[in-house]
């Protein structure tokens, strides 16, 4: 597969995330990604956005979250950039998972489950914005024959 | 995300079809706890139509498992796909929270 490459724009409003799941499964259709990859992109471009529209914006003002998606032969690729305040969500704390129920907390858990799941996770602040990017292999469809487990 | 709920004897049976975000976790939130409320002790959350699952509905099961804890009662999740019980096993809730393959198993744990 030639590298591939979308893009498209969410607002800071909750309601986006609808938009998103649609173009996570329309994309991944279209290029022909196995249901798991699909969701890997989904969870983690939902994750990150959520994390966004709850703690990044402090005016009451629309915005525009940028999500830019490659994908090639191996690798899902994925960029996504907005204009709030300064934030590097890896940097947050990482909730204890020996943790027993009573005491576990649920803070970060989002970013926990992105660090975990993607295979590359990077923040950089550039020309006054925030931009993630992540990198996950692509996991193949379980029905062509050779399946991998992680 | 549609929530059916069912009694089976002193079990209340949660049916649950699409997408569990943050944008659904709080209706199944209510649902939940309207049922902890009206003195449900014994609970099968049924996986097997859930195609979505983000950190929203992680919480929601956290806070309901904590909550029939306190109550002495008990949570039983089944009929997850692959890639949703993978969310569970690396958010570390598979430690605590019982989930088997099947509607009967998990019955059969009461």
């Amino acid at each position: 597969m030639a590298k591939k490459a979308y893009a498209f724009e969410l607002k800071n409003d909750q309601s986006e995330l609808e938009h998103l799941c649609h173009k996570c499964e329309e994309l991944g259709k279209s290029v022909g990604l196995s249901d798991k990859s699909i969701f890997e992109m989904n969870l983690a471009l939902d994750e990150l956005f959520t994390n966004i529209i709850s703690y990044g914006f402090q005016d009451h003002r629309e915005h525009i979250i940028k999500i830019k998606i490659t994908v090639d032969d191996l690798y899902l690729l994925m960029r996504i950039e907005d204009d709030g305040i300064p934030f590097n969500p890896l940097e947050s704390e990482t909730p204890d998972l020996q943790c027993d129920l009573e005491k576990c907390q649920i803070g970060g858990l989002g970013i926990h489950l992105i660090k975990k799941m993607m295979d590359d996770v990077q923040y950089q602040r550039i020309a006054g914005k925030n931009v993630i990017f992540l990198k996950r292999k692509i996991s193949p469809q379980p029905e062509q024959g050779m399946t991998s487990k992680k | 995300m549609e929530i059916k709920v069912e009694k089976q004897e002193a079990v209340s049976v949660f049916k649950l079809n699409g997408r569990l975000d943050s944008n659904t976790s709080q209706g199944f939130e209510e649902e939940i706890f309207s049922a902890i409320t009206d003195g449900s002790k014994q609970m099968v959350i049924d996986f097997k139509d859930i195609d979505y699952i983000s950190s929203a509905g992680l919480r929601v099961i956290l806070k309901a498992t904590k909550a029939l804890k306190r109550e002495e009662g008990k949570i039983m999740l089944c009929s997850m796909q692959d890639y949703v019980k993978e969310v569970f096993e690396i958010a570390g809730f598979d430690a605590f929270l019982p989930i088997v393959g099947s509607m009967d198993e998990a019955l059969n744990a009461f």
